[in-house]
């Protein structure tokens, strides 16, 4: 969705006369913003920009993120959780999250410990209550930057593939990768419909007191935007139903013989192992050598 | 493929009656058919009468998938599919449905067309894949993303999907629905190159002129029944079964049925080839009259009384300016981050009173032109003046008084729950005064009244288009513009749509339409803009851009029949319609000679 246009005030005066152009002037930007979010999502969801875990077999990446997304949760201690939490960010950073997910990770982190504070000096709160501000932002931050390293690095394929070789169920393999195919045609139709509404609905009427008839009005389009969303995406879907079942995907999913083949191509390295014992080694490390509270 | 099996036929239907769960009646009533191996079969009929349930009961959909009530028997490569699955039938029936981007379910086309061939854990799936892709000649896209490709390339995949099973026969719901015709007609190729390695292949289809080309035989279904199976030339020649069931005579066919009398009266096979009609009219004398050009069809303003072409190319007074593009630059950015260039240095002026056409192969810049028309993208350099107004100093919501953009997929335009409450969105939304009746009378004009209170997604094909016109019309543009009104239509609602755009004419100052489809240039357009690459290749008028081959071959474009004829017989101008050429190549009235 455009923010700064939906921002914009329309309501001054429909009818502008002709020629008079310098009341306003439209760069273009909201919309190159736009498409620059969506093609930034992609590039995240389709891993093209490499990176240290991209090259590493999915089951390795799966489980160097279960052991970065449990370690932080063993301890109270200020200095060990800082250490993790520079780890994992120099970890997402080497996996190249990119600056979208980078941006509002930052923003969500600072926002939400700005708001707590707040809350905490509000109630009358004291140092210790910092402290543990503290360590549940650095634990959060641990494990959400572990988290984007690890699926920014995985392409949906290979995500499916690796659930699959460790017995996930088919179907919960396949609804991740059918899911991430899904996600540029419901952007795009987002897109469209939340335009729909900007040129077809009521106009805007100014930004009211604190910019809260913007803030409702971007609201209710975004919620009013779902339900021509669904619907067509449930109409799409019945297709796709009755064609899995001609190509031979059925509730069961493939059969053991076409998840062997499917997932021939995985293959265990020396760089795998090398990234679990190493990585399993830094947070015993971290543990034993930094002193606990 | 069929290996000892050959003796049978593809498929044998036998007193098939079928009813979908919850349904009232029959979607299939006491069906014969037999369709032997080898074969390439066109099955039509109208809406609703069965076709694409028939066509699902050769793959066992019908009743493995939709268990209705069923009695009879469908044997497909001599089995019969009641004890076998929809997997195991998969490997005799491939189908490609036709919606069929919903039929791609993995994100690249090589992962796509493997999907089969893994998910039945054939040892050879690589082979099977690689086969397909280099069949079908889209080996060069197989790492592409699927949802990046064109919908011909999509449809392609679909096809080599189906393909890597190696199936014997091929059912195709509609090839041509959603394609310009350069690429329904490589589709078709590609059908019939398999066909001739044997592979049976059923097509549904609505274009008679497609199946006088490639099918060897027709079958019409009827309200659920089998009226006919013959070959595809005593089919065609059944004009008036063929029209019943809507789907109107190849205009070859029309041309001689008008013109030839042996062809009118039955003694003769009509002709299914341009060549075919163009030697049969020389044969029966038919040749331009001096002077018949006069007798043109009025309805034609781009060659009313004045024939000559280059007519739009002398501007008339500025005030009747529309809209101006003025050295447009406009691109945007790719997934690797690079930057592709749509338009560059653009110019064009849109007049009042005018309809124009725009038309191009995909990627000439037709979309991104209609955007920036809208006010929805404004350009890098350059200006874009709608109404007066540059684009950059409005708001696209402001400019949406003066200009509606009707998008492509109707779906995308019905944003609340029913036909009426999008139509009134847009006058309620700004207070109009009239609200209440401006949207009694577009519906009534749209022929939309009874349907007004049903959500837009159930409407048919046809009836979507007539609501995104509707929704359009009672935004009072001065400037509409529509991107491909008229895919994925059948010939009946096509024709509709152009006759409702005509109609409108007097509501609209100007109207844009991006299209493929040069049966709505021929017949409604009075001013074409051809794109290639983001450039103005030839501004003119229907007539004489048929006239220009490089033009045509250059963007793309393949005329329609009639004017095709008219070529074939030295015909000048063009003709652009099957009444106007009748009109021009029947024998003058001694009177009007005087």
């Amino acid at each position: 969705m455009t923010i700064a246009d939906v921002a914009a005030p329309h309501g001054t005066s429909p009818e502008v006369a002709p020629g008079t152009t310098g009341t306003r002037h439209r760069s273009g930007l909201d919309r190159v913003s736009v498409e620059w979010v969506k093609l930034e999502l992609m590039r995240v969801a389709y891993a093209t920009r490499g990176g240290f875990l991209a090259r590493r077999d999915p089951r390795a990446v799966l489980g160097w993120y279960a052991l970065c997304a449990l370690a932080p949760w063993f301890t109270y201690s200020t200095p060990i959780l800082v250490v993790l939490f520079v780890l994992a960010l120099g970890c997402a950073l080497a996996a190249r999250i990119g600056p979208l997910l980078l941006g509002l990770f930052t923003l969500g982190l600072v926002g939400q410990a700005a708001y707590v504070l707040v809350l905490v000096l509000v109630l009358g709160g004291d140092t210790t209550a910092l402290d543990g501000l503290l360590q549940i932002s650095l634990k959060l931050g641990a494990v959400s930057l572990a988290s984007m390293a690890a699926f920014v690095s995985l392409d949906p394929e290979k995500l499916s593939d690796g659930l699959q070789a460790m017995r996930a169920p088919a179907v919960l393999g396949f609804a991740i990768s059918y899911g991430y195919r899904m996600v540029p045609l419901l952007i795009d139709e987002f897109h469209d419909i939340v335009d729909g509404h900007r040129l077809r609905g009521a106009p805007h009427q100014g930004h009211g007191f604190l910019g809260w008839r913007t803030i409702a009005r971007i609201g209710r389009i975004a919620v009013q935007a779902f339900y021509p969303l669904f619907l067509n995406t449930a109409q799409r879907t019945r297709t796709t139903v009755e064609a899995m079942e001609t190509r031979g995907f059925t509730s069961a999913g493939p059969s053991p013989a076409g998840r062997r083949l499917r997932l021939a191509y995985l293959q265990w390295r020396v760089g795998d192992t090398l990234l679990l014992v190493v990585s399993v080694a830094v947070v015993v490390a971290v543990y034993t050598v930094l002193p606990t509270p | 493929m069929a290996d000892d099996r050959d003796a049978a036929p593809a498929v044998e239907v036998r007193d098939l009656t079928f009813r979908y769960p919850g349904a009232a009646q029959d979607s299939l009533h006491g069906v014969d058919l037999t369709i032997e191996a080898g074969d390439f079969v066109a099955v039509v009929g109208g809406n609703g009468s069965g076709k694409t349930t028939l066509c699902k009961t050769f793959n066992g959909l019908v009743p493995h998938f939709w268990n209705g009530d069923i009695s009879g028997r469908v044997k497909v490569a001599g089995r019969s599919t009641a004890r076998r699955t929809v997997g195991e039938i998969a490997h005799d029936v491939g189908y490609v449905f036709q919606d069929f981007g919903n039929q791609l379910v993995r994100p690249t086309v090589r992962d796509d067309v493997a999907f089969g061939p893994l998910n039945f854990g054939l040892a050879d799936w690589e082979a099977r894949t690689d086969a397909a892709l280099r069949a079908l000649e889209i080996d060069d896209v197989a790492g592409t993303h699927t949802w990046q490709l064109s919908g011909g390339q999509q449809h392609l995949t679909a096809l080599a999907g189906a393909l890597a099973l190696a199936p014997s026969i091929l059912v195709v719901d509609e090839p041509a629905a959603e394609v310009d015709p350069r690429r329904a007609a490589a589709v078709y190729e590609h059908l019939t190159r398999l066909n001739e390695q044997g592979v049976t292949v059923v097509v549904i289809e609505h274009h008679a002129e497609l199946i006088a080309r490639y099918a060897r035989s027709v079958v019409l279904m009827d309200a659920g029944r089998v009226r006919w199976h013959l070959p595809v030339d005593e089919a065609l020649a059944r004009t008036a079964d063929l029209a019943e069931a809507h789907i109107p005579a190849p205009q070859v066919v029309a041309l001689a049925q008008e013109l030839v009398p042996d062809v009118a009266a039955g003694r003769r096979r009509p002709p299914l080839t341009i060549e075919e009609c163009a030697a049969m009219l020389r044969d029966a004398g038919r040749s331009e009259q001096p002077g018949a050009a006069l007798l043109r069809a009025p309805d034609h303003p781009g060659a009313d009384g004045s024939p000559a072409p280059g007519s739009t190319s002398g501007p008339p007074a500025g005030s009747d300016v529309v809209a101006r593009l003025d050295g447009v630059r406009y691109g945007y950015r790719t997934i690797s981050g690079g930057k592709h260039t749509v338009l560059d240095g653009f110019d064009l002026t849109l007049r009042a009173e005018e309809r124009i056409a725009l038309v191009g192969s995909n990627g000439a810049g037709k979309s991104t032109l209609l955007s920036l028309l809208s006010g929805l993208a404004v350009p890098e350099a350059g200006a874009v003046e709608v109404a007066g107004r540059d684009t950059r100093s409005v708001s696209a919501a402001q400019l949406s008084s003066q200009v509606c953009y009707l998008l492509q997929r109707p779906e995308e335009m019905f944003l609340t729950d029913s036909v009426r409450a999008d139509v009134a969105m847009h006058p309620t939304g700004r207070r109009a005064p009239d609200a209440r009746e401006l949207v009694e009378q577009v519906l009534d004009r749209t022929r939309l009244t009874d349907l007004a209170d049903r959500d837009g997604r159930l409407l048919s094909g046809g009836q979507q288009r007539r609501a995104t016109l509707a929704v359009g019309l009672a935004m009072r543009p001065r400037l509409l513009l529509l991107d491909e009104p008229t895919s994925s239509l059948d010939l009946r609602s096509r024709d509709d749509v152009i006759d409702m755009l005509s109609a409108l004419a007097e509501h609209i100052r100007c109207t844009v339409v991006a299209t493929h489809d040069m049966h709505l240039v021929a017949e409604w357009a009075d001013r074409v803009v051809v794109l290639d690459q983001g450039r103005v290749v030839a501004d003119t008028d229907p007539a004489t851009l048929f006239a220009s081959p490089d033009v045509l071959r250059r963007a793309r474009l393949v005329p329609p029949q009639v004017t095709q004829v008219g070529h074939a017989l030295g015909m000048d101008p063009l003709p652009l319609s099957v009444a106007e050429t009748t009109r021009r190549l029947a024998p003058l009235p001694t009177e009007e000679l005087v």
